[in-house]
């Protein structure tokens, strides 16, 4: 580990409802201008380990340390918190709304006005400070709900969730929010459920499956590790059995662009409530449907993951007695291939 | 606690509302409309004289016919109607002698009513007056303060001609029998004070009603204030940067204030309205009907309203904490409602006896003592220990409500979803 202190530190957190247990002791370090996700399916414990973060709920167990020391009030307002359920006093204005917000986190009245102003004018909302929330579209809504979050510029931003219902011009705009916080050196805790926008934004990852960390870590020391493990075959024949070849711990069909297609909607299934073995399963049920995938020819791409220690060449050479192989090379993995290793190696 | 931040959510919430329509509303409305239920209709009445044209038939003779007409004069008809309070009427008499045939004439008088040459017609015979009555005819019947007036002069009359009749000197008489004024005296510590009963009763009840209007009027927009920011999710925001005991304390704090902002126009329009002068500019009021508010019954009202609006302001903070509707809050929201309204059962009874056992023992239950004492304080100061022990109930009472909402407040406000159950929340104040 770094030398530096962690600006947000989790140790052996732990959440239990009645007998639902939310989160299963979760420890998680998040160092200065990371850009981190915590990512898993819905339910995994994402929100209740950020709510837990935020002192809005105390956790059974475990201790929260901020800035280098465990917890305290004020180090609250260091953190600009979006919550996954957002919203705003609907009869107020924007700008009494925004100056509320402000002063919230200790903002002096006189400070909050010009950056009110500035980010009103940076999302060309100028002309509407003085406007009823109510009045606001939703989209304009989700702009102001931003600038709450940041107006008093926090060290450590923590997002939940924070692309679910945005239009896609104000997803630009949090982008380049994130990007914007990166480059100044500032540190973001975000989740989501959505693994294309956490590879993207994302310098580093937690996997949280069924309340407990899978997998944490760099996302490109991650890759690399687990790299010599994912290939990218093209073949036609008979597919069904390539989850049986030895090795083989998955096949995920793909579309032809290189995209992830019906893997997705398989994790998302998979990943509800799933151990790594549902989740296993209903991957490679994607491949059992049918002798040939993608057009005509039957050449759609399949990404196939490979058990620990499983030599590619060897798996090829399986491969070859029953299939016509077009294509087998060696491919990064991409995220949700690393989530569903994450999960069934945790199971 | 942190208490920069209850002041900044306190803020907010005196801010935004004081700055709402509602709030100036209620607080410019509820002045005026009391002041007009109190001297609107006095005044109309007092300010109108109305002109009405009577025909009367005198059937009996010996005079009475003239002793009407005196009775309705305009000098004779003011007077009584300054001594009731009515508004006047000045009468037109036209006597008229009784026809041969009393059918054909009263056909004859029908049609002068008709024909709008008199607006009404008397018949006043033998057989009438035997049996202490006579006849009224109209167009209209439902003018009851000019046939109250006129009721009130025809029985004077009457009885002068009757009196005069038996050979009594009828002016020795009316000196004899006038009716007496009541001069209403508060007894206080100090001895003696001219007062008007009427004047006393406008303190007490103008007090009761204030406190009313406040605990229900505030006590409704805590609740929905509350509900809205669970239903709208502000308070996963807030909750991030504010404690619930901090967002409670500034919550029910700003309110407070706002309500004491309230009061206070109240109060000032109450000083100013009854300043001699002003009120007697506007309507003609007796020396010493002007209700003044003793500052201590002031400084005990001030105590109960401070109880009174922390007793439900967390009640109804708490039960907007528990739901997620105005709608579903609403049932349990008509309970509170309920100890409220249920001091308006003693009213009377409490006014007309302030030391009775109603009063003592309703005035010391917690819920009914901040309206119930109000009276009580203002009608007639209760024995201090029945006031200390009172204060002590509520103090009591309003502690354990501040205790009991904070612990549901903070596990309610972040809980969506299904409507909890009593037991659920019962859980709430236990493990929170």
């Amino acid at each position: 580990m770094a030398p530096t202190t962690p600006t947000l530190e989790l140790r052996d957190v732990r959440k239990t409802y009645g007998d639902f247990v939310a989160v299963a002791g979760i420890s998680l370090a998040v160092e200065p201008g990371w850009i981190c996700g915590l990512l898993g399916p819905n339910g995994a414990g994402k929100t209740t380990t950020i709510r837990m973060i935020m002192d809005i709920i105390a956790p059974d167990a475990g201790e929260v340390w901020l800035f280098g020391r465990p917890r305290r009030p004020a180090d609250l307002r260091r953190i600009g918190y979006l919550p996954e359920e957002r919203g705003l006093y609907r009869k107020m204005t924007v700008l009494d709304q925004l100056l509320f917000l402000g002063e919230l986190r200790g903002l002096k009245r006189r400070e909050a006005l010009p950056r009110i102003e500035q980010w009103l004018e940076r999302v060309e909302l100028a002309a509407w400070s003085r406007k009823k929330v109510e009045e606001l579209s939703k989209g304009m809504q989700q702009k102001i709900q931003l600038i709450g979050t940041v107006l008093h510029e926090p060290d450590l931003l923590i997002l939940d969730e924070p692309f679910s219902g945005l239009d896609p011009l104000n997803q630009g705009l949090f982008k380049d929010l994130l990007m914007d916080y990166r480059r100044k050196g500032r540190t973001i805790l975000f989740s989501t459920h959505g693994m294309e926008q956490a590879e993207k934004l994302c310098d580093h990852i937690g996997l949280i499956s069924h309340g407990r960390l899978v997998l944490a870590g760099e996302l490109r020391e991650i890759k690399r590790r687990l790299g010599g493990n994912s290939f990218r075959l093209v073949a036609t024949g008979d597919l069904a059995r390539i989850a049986n070849v030895p090795g083989v711990a998955h096949a995920i069909p793909r579309d032809g662009r290189g995209e992830p297609g019906g893997a997705a909607g398989a994790v998302a299934a998979g990943g509800g409530g799933a151990t790594g073995g549902a989740s296993s399963a209903a991957a490679t049920r994607g491949v059992d449907g049918g002798g040939v995938l993608g057009g005509a020819d039957g050449s759609a791409p399949i990404k196939l993951l490979l058990e620990p220690g499983a030599s590619g060449p060897e798996v090829l050479r399986h491969l070859v007695t029953f299939l016509d192989v077009r294509e087998f090379r060696s491919e990064e993995p991409d995220l949700e291939e690393i989530f569903i290793q994450a999960v069934r190696n945790a199971a | 606690m942190r208490l920069e931040n209850a002041y900044v959510i306190g803020k907010r919430e005196y801010m935004t509302r004081i700055k709402t329509k509602g709030f100036w509303i209620a607080t410019v409305g509820l002045p005026l409309f009391m002041a007009a239920m109190a001297v609107g209709p006095a005044l109309l009445i007092a300010k109108t004289q109305s002109r009405h044209r009577i025909a009367v038939v005198d059937a009996v003779g010996g005079g009475l016919g003239q002793e009407i007409v005196r009775a309705l004069s305009p000098s004779a008809t003011a007077a009584t109607a300054s001594r009731r309070g009515e508004g006047a009427v000045l009468f037109d008499v036209r006597l008229t002698a009784p026809a041969a045939d009393a059918a054909a004439q009263r056909r004859e008088l029908d049609q002068m009513v008709r024909d709008k040459q008199v607006d009404s017609w008397l018949w006043l015979g033998p057989a009438e007056i035997e049996r202490n009555r006579f006849d009224y005819h109209a167009a209209s019947t439902s003018n009851w303060i000019t046939q109250n007036v006129l009721q009130h002069a025809v029985s004077e009359a009457v009885g002068r001609w009757r009196l005069r009749r038996a050979g009594y000197d009828a002016a020795k008489i009316d000196r004899l029998t006038r009716l007496l004024e009541i001069d209403t005296f508060g007894v206080g510590a100090t001895g003696s004070r001219a007062e008007a009963g009427m004047g006393k009763f406008f303190v007490v009840f103008g007090l009761f009603l204030m406190l009313y209007m406040i605990l229900i009027i505030h006590g409704t927009q805590i609740m929905q204030g509350v509900i809205e920011e669970k239903s709208s999710r502000v308070i996963e925001v807030i909750t991030s940067a504010v404690a619930p005991t901090e967002l409670m304390a500034g919550k029910l704090g700003g309110i407070c204030l706002l309500a004491l902002t309230q009061l206070g126009i109240w109060l000032a329009t109450a000083v100013l309205l009854t300043t001699p002068g002003i009120i007697g500019a506007v309507a003609t009021m007796p020396a010493g009907a002007l209700p003044s508010i003793p500052a201590a019954v002031l400084a005990n009202f001030l105590v109960l309203f401070l109880l009174g609006f922390f007793l439900f302001s967390t009640l109804y903070a708490m039960i907007g904490a528990a739901f997620n509707s105005v709608q579903e809050a609403q049932q349990v929201a008509s309970i509170a409602i309920f100890f409220v309204v249920a001091p308006m059962i003693f009213f009377m009874p409490v006014i007309n006896d302030p030391d009775s056992r109603l009063a003592v023992v309703t005035s010391m239950i917690p819920f009914f003592t901040p309206l119930v004492m109000t009276l009580r304080v203002a009608a007639k100061m209760p024995p201090t220990w029945q006031i200390v022990v009172a204060y002590l109930g509520c103090g009591a009472t309003v502690a354990l409500m501040i205790w009991l909402c904070s612990r549901v407040y903070r596990v309610g406000i972040l809980m969506y979803g299904k409507k909890p159950t009593v037991q659920e929340i019962a859980r709430w104040v236990r493990y929170s």
